[in-house]
């Protein structure tokens, strides 16, 4: 084994200058400025919903498309915290606050539609393709929030890759909705939703593979 | 992660660290050999049922990992939160690595008798077979057993092993490859001339 004084040694005489990471809410509006043109892009080729103007005037519509929003922004935030050391833990849980009240605000319509109209008011069917919409649009903005994150110290590759995803489907989510003229509550909630809880899930139990720790570089 | 309450109780620590992310290396390695008594001081208290060996271990992972995310620290908050997350987390890892290892290990109290078979009887435990493998290893090149030691009997992984030697992780395989093979060169000889 290599001496503590020659490994401090050696590790001197290799350190170069670094570029310091930017602070946390810098990074989150480089991501955006990388995550919001695609979306846009996305909205554009794919066409808005005709109805998206009026829509836009519903609260039921407007509340969980803003709460998704923030989702992304707060999720975002706690990704890049999450791998800054000593950074404060309560950033972690910054996105529990809008993710509560997008989750809240698709089950209170669901509730509500179940009251007005009984069980016949819960519309199910198939529609499949909110998975791969979401993680198509939502891939760009996870490229570029894993490459970000990457220049931090994973210390929890998991959360970290967790909360970077959440962060990308959350902004798919917004571009999804201003696209797909869909407006069954329950329907939101288990396709788009759940798209995003997928998407979430499945990258951040890669985040030891997507985020491995890395080799002192220059030793 | 500890929140930090912006008080700096090593202000000076905090300017060497800055002054190493510029590039000056001089104030890196006084950082560093300010820090290291702390780290081992640290190490030991919350590891209190490792080795002196295993402290210098975790206290040479956190030097890498200080070495590798440098550009993580921001100048304008205390160094101190930064240095002892870096360390909980690396002590974590210890730790896990430690359970991990201790699973593919069997702890055996020593036998108070023996068989009368000749073989169970080795007076002390050092078998012809071990003195043969120790004798064969020893005339290894350093950096074969360097790789033997590190890869199979402490069973670092390879990124673990190339930040210790500072070898590549190519160069580590190769290494090991070799050493098993000459280790199986030498011992295959002996026991034929056996």
């Amino acid at each position: 084994m290599v001496e503590t004084d020659t490994l401090i040694r050696r590790l001197a005489h290799e350190a170069a200058a670094v570029r310091r990471l930017p602070p946390p809410h810098r990074r989150v509006l480089g991501w955006l400025m990388v995550g919001l043109p695609v979306i846009a892009f996305f909205a554009a080729v794919m066409g808005a919903r005709p109805d998206l103007p009026v829509r836009l005037r519903e609260p039921a519509f407007l509340i969980p498309l803003l709460a998704a929003l923030a989702t992304a922004v707060c999720a975002a935030r706690a990704a890049f915290a999450s791998c800054v050391p000593g950074s404060a833990r309560w950033w972690l849980w910054l996105p529990a606050l809008p993710f509560a009240l997008w989750l809240g605000s698709l089950g209170r319509q669901c509730v509500q539609q179940w009251l007005t109209y009984g069980p016949d008011g819960i519309v199910f069917r198939p529609d499949p393709a909110c998975l791969p919409i979401i993680a198509m649009v939502g891939a760009v903005p996870a490229i570029a929030m894993i490459t970000m994150v990457r220049r931090g110290a994973p210390f929890t590759p998991r959360l970290t890759a967790f909360l970077g995803a959440l962060a990308a489907a959350a902004l798919a989510y917004v571009g999804l909705r201003l696209v797909h003229p869909q407006d069954a509550a329950f329907m939101v909630l288990v396709w788009q939703f759940g798209s995003v809880a997928v998407f979430a899930t499945v990258l951040g139990a890669a985040g030891r593979w997507l985020l491995a720790w890395r080799n002192a570089a220059a030793v | 992660m500890p929140e930090t309450d912006g008080r700096d109780d090593h202000p000076e620590w905090s300017r060497l660290m800055a002054a190493a992310q510029d590039g000056d290396r001089a104030a890196y390695e006084r950082l560093l050999r300010e820090i290291t008594p702390l780290l081992r001081r640290v190490a030991a208290r919350r590891l209190d049922q490792a080795a002196a060996a295993d402290v210098e271990d975790v206290v040479q992972d956190v030097l890498l990992s200080v070495h590798t995310v440098r550009h993580t620290y921001e100048p304008r908050r205390p160094f101190l939160p930064w240095l002892m997350a870096i360390q909980r987390h690396r002590m974590a890892d210890w730790q896990r690595r430690s359970v991990r290892r201790g699973r593919h290990e069997l702890a055996v109290d020593s036998l108070e008798e023996t068989f009368s078979d000749r073989a169970a009887n080795t007076e002390g435990g050092d078998t012809d077979e071990r003195r043969e493998v120790r004798a064969a290893v020893a005339t290894l090149p350093p950096a074969q057993r360097q790789a033997l030691e590190l890869l199979k009997l402490r069973e670092l992984s390879l990124k673990e092993a190339a930040e210790r030697t500072g070898m590549s992780e190519t160069a580590l395989k190769v290494a090991t490859h070799r050493g098993m093979k000459g280790l199986r060169a030498l011992l295959g000889r002996n026991r034929e001339h056996g």
